[in-house]
């Protein structure tokens, strides 16, 4: 029997202005909120796993850290397939960084003993990319990044990772850590009767006193990361415009922009 | 960042629950995969969008207001948040109005248990239609005038004999459900009406297409029953009891028709929305001009305004309110005259390019048209309102 974890993250609606707030360094995270639509592909992967049967999956559970609204993530998560939900929350937990976070994730997990960890590639705000590689160190498992395609051969795992020069592809025995890619799959939409009974499904909600979780490694109190200023992109140069009266006069003016740049 | 644009439907003044807002999620992300261009394909080549009812059906999203054993266990407010965001993606599917909403609740609230367990699973998951049949050539609004009529058999059942016109999706329905007077006088002294339900390959039932200008998916068409037979076990309910029984689908059928108008009419104001910003003529926008934003402004408005009582219409029917009736009248005349107002200005917004079917906004019209006259005239719901609400004279 297998346990598959997927780790998720109440993140801002993807249609919401999002902004610093400069006098805390944190993202402001008001307004409408949504699970982060790339654990979606996670808790896909997971339930795919789970129904072609390439693992013997029992159960499914949807883990997050985050403030009290974050178990309306977590009632999406189950309305798309996860058995039970397990909510961290505390206050000694505002303003984690990627490293307390991972540290807070990795004891939940301990108490869970999965088999297999799934996380979206990234959050859609914090946009670290790098929670479930510091989950995997503080676990002492494999760690694997934006895999976007998994076969599993008995504990083996085969995975194709994308990268910048192509694809990877690598073993890892189980416990691992994987973070899908945004193609790896087609999340689902939940049904009428899964939106309906996301509410029953079991939701465990934690304390860092509840979890033995060391307050001093997380929130303000255990975080590395510094948040020192910020500043506007900046403007692009504004492009040069060539009006086309006399074709062979542009293409030459073309000819001669990109000569220029040494781009031909 | 990942940025998406809010979708006009996702309005927070239009009240929702946490459910609410999840099941019009799950409905945009399941429609936007066909989207309007599928929806459009559909209707030109004479066919059933079935592939997307199929998906709906598997979803649960047909039959979100019938009994929980039965697939449901939401309220009809679900069901209008359902017909609303196929129509606001492009795809106003009126067979929603037809099946799950008249015929589901009909049975849903007054057929036998046998009636129920045969026919609701099916409307629920998509694998079952039904149409329903009320209007004559001889009786429009005036259900009592109907002259369809039921007699009794000696072998058992009923033989239908008459004829219905305006029957939509006969052709592709599994059965019809059939408003008919009863030929026997009952203990009131009054004509009576009966529901039966007559299966599609019934003896004696003769469809003929009713060529309309509705550019829609499900045709219209005239029943002619000659001598039908209809089985003991498929009167819906209580003979002699079908008026009554009509009011629990004819007030779902008007919310439906609402949703169906304020979808379409969100679908319409996003096009013209974002053809207002990203077309520039001269120096600007065109929507930088009064003459442009506002009347689109005040279409919206109307929009939101029809959205609000088309929901609270639901709620109350949900609620078991006899305030639903009435509620559910304003919502169906405020909604299809918000959507004509809605379309009208988005093809206007438009200019020439309203016209095209790449736009998809003016093939929408005749369905925002005929929800002026159907279920229920504009003038029918005026009548009610002076009548019931303001307590003028009856003038019918």
């Amino acid at each position: 029997m297998t346990k598959i974890v997927v780790l998720v993250k109440e993140v801002p609606d993807a249609a919401v202005q999002k902004q610093v707030d400069s006098s805390t360094g944190r993202l402001d995270r008001s307004g409408e909120k949504t699970l982060n639509p790339f654990d979606t592909h996670a808790i896909e992967a997971a339930l795919q796993l789970k129904e072609s049967g390439a693992l013997d999956v029992d159960e499914v559970v949807a883990v997050t850290v985050g403030p009290s609204s974050a178990v309306k993530a977590l009632h999406k998560a189950v309305s798309l397939g996860a058995d039970r939900s397990i909510h961290l929350t505390d206050d000694a937990l505002v303003g984690s960084d990627v490293v307390g976070t991972g540290y807070a994730l990795a004891e939940l997990i301990k108490r869970e003993s999965p088999d297999l960890v799934l996380a979206g590639q990234q959050s859609d705000d914090g946009q670290s990319y790098a929670v479930g590689a510091a989950v995997a160190e503080y676990l002492g498992w494999p760690g694997l990044t934006q895999v976007i395609k998994l076969d599993v051969d008995g504990q083996t795992l085969t995975c194709e990772r994308q990268a910048e020069y192509g694809y990877d592809t690598v073993k890892v025995t189980l416990p691992a850590v994987i973070s899908v890619g945004d193609a790896i799959n087609e999340p689902r939409y939940p049904s009428l009767k899964a939106i309906m009974g996301a509410k029953k499904k079991p939701l465990e909600s934690l304390s860092l006193g509840d979890a033995e979780i060391d307050a001093s490694k997380v929130g303000e109190a255990g975080r590395k990361a510094v948040w020192t200023g910020s500043q506007e992109p900046p403007a692009k140069a504004a492009g040069e415009l060539i009006e086309d009266e006399d074709t062979a006069e542009t293409v030459e003016k073309i000819v001669a922009w990109l000569d220029d740049r040494k781009l031909i | 960042m990942a940025t998406r644009q809010r979708r006009l439907s996702e309005s927070p003044i239009v009240p929702v629950t946490d459910e609410r807002r999840e099941l019009r999620d799950a409905v945009a992300q399941l429609v936007g995969r066909y989207g309007r261009t599928y929806f459009q394909d559909v209707v030109k080549r004479g066919e059933q969008p079935d592939a997307l009812w199929a998906d709906l059906g598997a979803a649960g999203f047909l039959g979100a207001h019938v009994s929980e054993p039965y697939g449901g266990g939401g309220g009809f407010a679900d069901t209008a948040v359902v017909i609303e965001e196929c129509a606001a993606q492009g795809c106003p599917i009126q067979y929603l109005v037809i099946s799950p909403t008249i015929c589901s609740t009909i049975l849903d609230h007054h057929a036998s248990d046998a009636i129920k367990e045969e026919w609701l699973h099916g409307m629920a998951d998509g694998s079952k239609r039904m149409c329903f049949g009320i209007t004559e050539p001889d009786a429009g609004t005036n259900t009592h005038d109907l002259s369809t009529t039921a007699t009794p058999h000696p072998d058992g059942g009923w033989r239908i004999n008459g004829g219905k016109y305006w029957t939509t999706g006969a052709t592709v329905a599994d059965a019809l459900i059939v408003v008919a007077r009863d030929a026997d006088i009952g203990p009131s002294g009054k004509p009576t009406l009966s529901l039966f339900i007559v299966e599609k390959d019934a003896p004696g039932l003769t469809i003929q297409p009713l060529d309309s200008a509705l550019t829609t998916a499900e045709k219209s068409f005239t029943v002619f029953y000659d001598d039908v037979p209809v089985k003991p076990g498929n009167l819906i309910g209580e003979q002699g009891k079908g008026l009554q029984q009509l009011f629990a689908g004819l007030n779902p059928e008007r919310i439906a028709a609402a949703s169906l108008a304020n979808g379409m009419a969100l679908f319409a104001l996003e096009k013209a929305s974002q053809y207002a910003k990203d077309r520039t003529v001269w120096t600007q926008p065109i929507g930088a001009h009064q003459g442009v934003a506002h009347p689109l402004a005040k279409a919206y408005i109307d929009v939101q305004l029809a959205r609000l009582m088309t929901m609270r219409a639901a709620e109350l029917f949900d609620a078991g309110s006899p305030a639903a009736g009435e509620a559910a009248n304003m919502a169906k005349l405020a909604a299809a005259d918000a959507c004509l107002q809605a379309l009208d200005q988005a093809m206007q917004t438009h200019g020439g390019n309203g016209l095209s079917l790449e736009v998809g906004i003016a093939d929408l019209y005749f369905l925002a048209r005929m929800l002026k006259v159907a279920p229920v005239s504009r003038e029918m719901v005026l009548n009610h309102i002076a009548q019931h609400s303001l307590g003028l004279p009856k003038s019918y």
